[in-house]
């Protein structure tokens, strides 16, 4: 379970300050398929990055499991991110220089995994994502819809109980966004894994059994389906 | 995984890999075969000081090099000469005996340094017999050879005979006639003045001793270190003799290498500047690019000291290309003109190769092929690449992984 608790992140503190997320307290139970919907701006990304512990919140608390990860600080948010928190981004970010299956594989050996483990993983992963064939390619030889599936087998491959996925479709046609979100879907409910999306995108909110509507950082709606 | 990320990114950005491995090349190759060229030459100056009159190591009695009188000699024995011979590195060993004289002949009288030399060892030594201008090097009993300079002074050729007069061993007087056997042109204009030499025997019987020698003259094999051979030989001596390199006994050439080396460093430290500034160039570049990529990297669960091991091995790489390249290429050309040396008389010019003999000095400079040089040189590079690698460490510490990916 992610607990947020009055969760806050100011930008420019005393002058100009932006409030991106606002005094957010919010219960993310296990296995989830959660969409945060808003305008652009609304605090959308800076919610999932201070959950996942990418960014330090200003103030308030995130509670993972029981763990408050906010006092959580240098290598040990990075160790616990690598064990525990799967991301997809918007823009993919794969390392370019690394093949589909070195990208996947590389969370997997920072983790100190044995390299027959490994392999069986990736190929495991690979497959799941359906891109198995082309697992020697690099991303530059990889459509943007494949690129986000090996993001996404990436963000699989610790193993993680949530993934946090910023605005995963965005850049994807219909025929990619409905064959990822079939993926994640059948990760959901196939292997209880947390899915949060931060999304503009309909088909991924239509697909989503919870909406949390985020504006000017604050909750305005929390909508189970 | 770290090595296989480092190395695809040195080939990702081609371009900028080859120029900053092509001025890491072209500095060291500057630098190493400008320095094998000086090295080469002082290896050259030394060996023809060396071989003109020093050995590369003397053994005297204790205090005679400070006070260089006869009655500061020494005796030595075969077991002496036994132990001298055991030290590693030794090669020939000779005595000398010296003394100061007055040198007569007519009106005319001048002071002269009187060597009592082994003929037969000595040339295993130095190169005295190549460099007689007249008569022959093969000494009698009573003969003397002289310096050209006392030659010019005293107006003599071969077969003429000088008075010697001077103070023999515990105050005895030394005297005698002496033909004279040959002349030899020394190299060195104060030598050409002062040498007087005669065999071992004449010179004992001249000093009235018949077993003392002043000098032990050491010749090194080739690449010891004299200065070990030294402390070698130290070890194994009693406190009644003192042990000198050439370095102690022919201060000025140490010190005339010395300045002459400043020189040649103070051009490899330009072409470190320019290196330095190459590489840092690289490596800000880089750090500047991949801010985004650092911050994916981190936000995926790469510790920053495993990130910094990337570009650290990345630098490390890029710099070691450039040196063994370098190493590849200046060794076979410093070998080549090891064997075939450069005439440095033809590069200065007419008369340059009379003036330059005339000097002491040979016109013909090997390179160095010692291992020292690349090697001290590529492990400067290498300190520098650790010390360029400081920069996107403290960037990478201090990155933050939103920011970087918003960028």
């Amino acid at each position: 379970m992610i607990e947020t608790k009055n969760l806050s992140k100011i930008y420019n503190p005393g002058k100009f300050e932006v409030k991106a997320v606002n005094d957010v307290s919010s219960i993310f139970e296990d296995g989830e398929f959660t969409s945060v919907v808003g305008p652009s701006g609304s605090g959308k990304t800076t919610f999932l990055n201070c959950v996942g512990g990418l960014d330090k919140p200003t103030s308030g608390d995130v509670y993972i499991s029981g763990e408050n990860i906010t006092s959580l600080s240098g290598n040990d948010i990075i160790q616990y991110r690598l064990k525990n928190i799967g991301f997809v981004f918007q823009a993919y970010n794969l390392i370019p220089v690394l093949s589909a299956r070195e990208n996947i594989e590389m969370i997997m050996l920072l983790q100190g995994i044995h390299e027959k483990n490994r392999v069986e993983r990736t190929n495991e992963l690979l497959n799941q994502v359906g891109l198995y064939e082309m697992s020697d390619r690099r991303p530059s030889e990889l459509s943007g819809g494949q690129q986000q599936r090996v993001a996404v087998a990436r963000a699989l491959a610790s193993k993680p109980k949530f993934i946090l996925a910023d605005e995963p479709t965005a850049n994807l046609d219909t025929s990619s966004t409905s064959n990822l979100l079939d993926i994640m879907s059948k990760l959901n409910v196939n292997e209880k894994i947390t899915f949060i999306f931060s999304t503009h995108d309909q088909r991924v909110i239509d697909r989503a059994r919870r909406v949390i509507t985020l504006e000017d950082g604050k909750i305005v709606s929390d909508k189970k389906k | 995984m770290i090595l296989k990320i480092a190395l695809r990114n040195i080939y990702r950005n081609k371009k900028r890999s080859l120029i900053t491995i092509s001025s890491i090349f072209a500095a060291l190759l500057l630098i190493v075969l400008m320095r094998a060229l000086q090295f080469g030459f002082y290896d050259k100056l030394i060996e023809t000081v060396v071989e003109s009159y020093a050995g590369y190591v003397e053994i005297h009695a204790d205090g005679f090099w400070d006070n260089q009188s006869l009655d500061n000699s020494m005796v030595v024995d075969q077991n002496l000469m036994d132990d001298l011979k055991s030290v590693e590195g030794v090669d020939n060993i000779v005595q000398r005996l010296q003394t100061f004289s007055l040198i007569s002949m007519g009106d005319k009288t001048k002071g002269g340094v009187i060597n009592g030399i082994n003929i037969k060892e000595e040339q295993k030594i130095t190169d005295w017999n190549k460099k007689m201008v007249s008569g022959s090097f093969d000494l009698g009993e009573d003969e003397v050879i002289i310096g050209k300079g006392i030659a010019k002074y005293f107006d003599v050729v071969e077969n003429d005979t000088l008075i010697l007069y001077g103070q023999g061993y515990r105050g005895m007087m030394a005297a005698g006639k002496f033909p004279i056997k040959g002349i030899i042109d020394l190299k060195n204009p104060d030598l050409n003045k002062l040498g007087v030499f005669m065999n071992m025997e004449t010179a004992r019987n001249y000093v009235s001793s018949d077993e003392i020698s002043t000098h032990i003259i050491i010749d090194k094999k080739q690449y010891y270190d004299e200065e070990k051979i030294a402390n070698d030989l130290s070890q194994i001596l009693s406190d009644d003799f003192e042990v000198m390199t050439w370095k102690q006994t022919l201060p000025e050439i140490e010190q005339t290498i010395t300045a002459d080396s400043a020189g040649g460093l103070i051009m490899a430290f330009i072409l470190y500047v320019i290196v330095v500034f190459g590489m840092f160039g690289t490596v800000l570049m880089m750090t500047e690019e991949r801010k985004y990529e650092f911050g994916v990297l981190i936000s995926i669960g790469m510790s920053r000291v495993r990130l910094f091991g990337i570009i650290l091995v990345e630098t490390i790489i890029l710099s070691m290309i450039g040196v063994v390249i370098a190493i590849l290429i200046t060794y076979p050309i410093s070998y080549y003109y090891y064997l075939n040396p450069i005439n440095m008389a033809n590069l200065m010019g007419d008369g340059a190769d009379m003036m330059m003999e005339e000097m002491g000095f040979s016109p013909i400079a090997p390179m160095s092929i010692s291992w020292d040089i690349p090697l001290s040189h590529a492990l400067v590079i290498f300190i520098f690449s650790l010390i360029i690698s400081i920069y996107p460490a403290i960037k990478i510490m201090k990155l933050d992984p939103v920011k970087s990916m918003k960028a």
